[in-house]
């Protein structure tokens, strides 16, 4: 059994699921952005406002003036390919890139019902913004018959027009009966994007014979010539074709008419060519037009992280660590990588990672490109110990630290270190660790005295002196001031004077106030400070 | 009178049946191992603010902070000390006693609150220090009623207790009030700071019981 996921206008899609909104308004694939190139594709809602294929963009305009023009992005082409790639995977290991919006799979071997599933990735489509159907078949073309059968039905279903006649994927012949609506579902308003339900979008071949006697020439793909002879010997379904003897085909048209006949009878199961599953997780994706604000930029990021995650659990792997790049107009490039407190696969955790960090980037030029690169790694597999105290929840975690870190700084956010020193005021702030480690037997020399509440920068202090005692006997600051009725010290210390730079030395004393209040003093060359308040 | 606070009654009741609300457990405190405060309070009360209001110089707050980092280092909860003016002095305290410690930085009042708006909303933390025992007056008065009382439904569904340092009462919310009054003298230089602990006694200002939920 073999299953396809096939996306119509595969290129059209590609472009708009690159735009916030732009699929649900009218929108067109051109050639090219010339004033005379041909359309190639479009959306439900542009036929439905009887837009055809071959319009002229003026053309096209005149029927429609609010319609999207695009053309086909080789890169958004190859970022959609790799998406439905990615999806198709949930299906079967075994699967094939058979062309451009089509994803062929072999379910042998699968203990799971095909419908369902093809539902699921469907459903998996649509969230990453490309709008799929499914075929299911005893052969890879039979499911690509029903694939396409089910696309028509879903096109009828939001246009509420039929295919248009001579094009290729065209099955004009397939009655309203086959179309298997729920009664009531072609009469309910139709609002684009929502369109049929997952499981109406998956076509299933029961009866070969009578699934295939209705559909068109065309759906076989016949080469011009030999279709224009059989139209005028009357053929027009593949059902009158297969009535004819295969052996007569054979003798008046030869190998090729021997390959359209199979084709018609729905082909032969074949072995599919394997797409091997990448061992690289990055995405790229370049603007067409310069990005100045967040939520576009936002948009693209969720669309790429929902790829990479589907082909990291394909893998059975999981995320350590993020790489964002971005690319500025004026060609200077900003990366930054994000170490994930704890691996995962989550796209809501992976997006919030990012979204926190851009939220407080300011870039100097727009932005042009992205680039997204996931550090792949195996799933951590622990348990718990009973007395452990890890983080409840270390995403969560991460995520407060870098909102506050977005706040006042990176590096003024975590667990100090005093330095191996006796400079004062020396220490250094690091990263929280996962577990608090157990206390520490306690010191020999249990602490002694008030902490220190600092003044950072000291304060400039002003002395009066006694003229008596020598000592000083007032202190005035910018903060407060008061006569001086404890004095201790003076304590030297000095370090680093072997480092010209480095160097320091100063004398220390201890103040207590009549008012209450105990300071410590220093001095430093000829200056007087208050370096803090032990309190 | 009679007729009014019935109809007040009822219309809680009301409410309280169509919007309720998660059961909290009532009466979950943190012991600080401050004698004195332990035995009148029981401790710090869980999901909920406390206000430390300090009037005189040296008169302690440090010294509670101390404290209450070795209570929570003994159990190894993660503690949030946001420092609005940047004072705090890890020389002053042992390494042991700042490996469970997050500090914040802040250079303004605002930023502190903001970070501390962040940072009572984790489930990681335990213990939540503001300190704006040095934050401007003016900062203070500015501060609208309605911030601390977004910090206090913020903190009430969590496991933490947050705890604000101020230099006079400010913290409309806070559920318990405590005053530390008394400036230390200098011989409190030379004694063990676990002395110094012990002999710490906070004056109960203010202790709201908290109302059942639901």
């Amino acid at each position: 059994m073999f299953a396809v996921l096939h996306i119509a206008d595969f290129a059209l899609h590609a472009v708009l699921r690159t735009e916030p909104e732009a699929a649900l308004k009218p929108a067109a694939l051109f050639a090219n952005h010339h004033k005379k190139s041909l359309l190639l594709a479009a959306n439900p809602a542009a036929r439905a406002c009887g837009i055809q294929l071959g319009m002229t963009a003026p053309q096209a305009v005149a029927r429609c003036p609010t319609l999207l023009i695009r053309a086909p992005n080789a890169d958004a082409d190859a970022e959609a390919r790799a998406a439905l790639l990615a999806v198709a995977f949930t299906l079967s290991p075994a699967i094939e890139d058979t062309s451009p919006g089509i994803c062929t799979a072999d379910l042998k071997g699968s203990r799971t019902a095909p419908q369902p599933l093809a539902a699921t990735a469907i459903a998996q489509l649509d969230a990453l913004g490309l709008p799929a159907t499914a075929g299911i078949g005893r052969t890879p073309l039979l499911a690509l018959y029903a694939a396409r059968a089910a696309a028509d039905r879903h096109t009828v279903y939001l246009t509420r027009q039929p295919p248009q006649s001579g094009h290729p994927l065209a099955f004009p012949t397939i009655p309203q009966s086959e179309l298997n609506l729920t009664p009531g579902l072609a009469e309910a308003p139709i609002p684009y994007r929502s369109g049929l339900p997952e499981s109406h979008r998956v076509f299933a071949i029961t009866g070969e014979k009578a699934f295939l006697a209705p559909l068109p020439l065309v759906a076989a793909d016949p080469p011009p010539e030999l279709a224009a002879i059989l139209t005028t010997w009357g053929l027009r379904t593949l059902g009158d074709l297969t009535s004819l003897p295969r052996d007569e085909i054979v003798r008046r048209f030869g190998t090729v008419g021997l390959m359209l006949w199979n084709r018609a009878s729905g082909g032969e199961p074949r072995p599919l060519h394997l797409v091997v599953p990448g061992q690289h997780f990055t995405a790229t994706m370049p603007f067409e037009q310069e990005v100045e604000t967040l939520e576009p930029l936002l948009f693209i990021l969720r669309r790429l992280l929902d790829r990479l995650t589907l082909e990291l659990c394909a893998a059975q792997l999981v995320a350590a660590e993020i790489e964002l790049t971005l690319q500025l107009a004026d060609d200077n490039r900003l990366t930054r990588s994000f170490r994930l407190p704890e691996p995962t696969a989550d796209t809501e955790i992976l997006f919030r990672t990012l979204h926190t960090h851009l939220e407080s980037l300011q870039t100097a030029e727009a932005i042009t490109a992205l680039e997204l690169r996931l550090t792949p790694t195996r799933p951590l597999v622990r348990q718990h110990g009973l007395f452990d105290t890890g983080l409840r929840d270390p995403h969560g975690f991460a995520e407060t630290l870098a909102r506050v870190a977005a706040l006042v700084n990176a590096d003024r956010v975590g667990t100090p270190q005093r330095d191996d020193t006796h400079r004062p005021d020396a220490f250094k702030l690091v990263t929280p660790t996962a577990v608090v480690p157990p206390p520490a037997e306690p010191p020999l020399h249990p602490p002694v005295g008030l902490p220190l509440r600092r003044f950072r920068p000291p304060l400039r202090a002003t002395l009066e002196f006694s003229p008596t005692e020598k000592k000083p006997s007032y202190v005035h600051t910018d903060r407060f001031e008061g006569v001086i009725a404890t004095i201790r010290g003076p304590w030297r210390s000095s370090g680093d004077w072997w480092q010209t730079d480095r160097a320091w030395a100063r004398l220390e004393w201890d103040i207590a106030l009549t008012e209450g209040g105990l300071y410590r003093l220093i001095q430093i060359d000829e200056a007087f400070y208050i370096e803090g308040e032990y309190d | 009178m009679a007729a009014a606070s019935d109809k007040l009654a009822a219309l809680r009741r009301q409410l309280a049946e169509r919007f309720p609300t998660v059961p909290r457990t009532m009466g979950r405190l943190l012991p600080t191992g401050i004698a004195s405060l332990d035995d009148a309070t029981g401790g710090l009360p869980l999901s909920a603010l406390t206000e430390i209001v300090c009037t005189a110089p040296s008169c302690g707050s440090h010294l509670l902070l101390g404290q209450l980092l070795t209570a929570t280092r003994a159990t190894r909860t993660r503690v949030a000390l946001i420092d609005s003016t940047d004072s705090f002095d890890p020389a002053s305290f042992t390494e042991d006693l700042l490996a469970h410690l997050v500090w914040v930085r802040c250079a303004s009042t605002t930023a502190a609150l903001s970070a501390t708006d962040l940072l009572a909303r984790d489930a990681n933390l335990g213990l939540v220090f503001l300190d704006l025992r040095r934050a401007p007056e003016s900062d203070l008065r500015r501060t609208p009623a309605t911030q601390w009382y977004r910090l206090q439904r913020a903190v009430e569904p969590s496991d933490l207790a947050l705890v604000v340092a101020t230099p006079r009462p400010s913290v409309p919310s806070a559920q318990l009030r405590l005053q530390l009054s008394n400036p230390h003298e200098a011989t409190a230089l030379d004694r063990e700071r676990l002395i110094l602990t012990t002999e710490l006694t906070p004056v109960l200002q203010r202790q709201r019981v908290q109302a059942a939920a639901g």
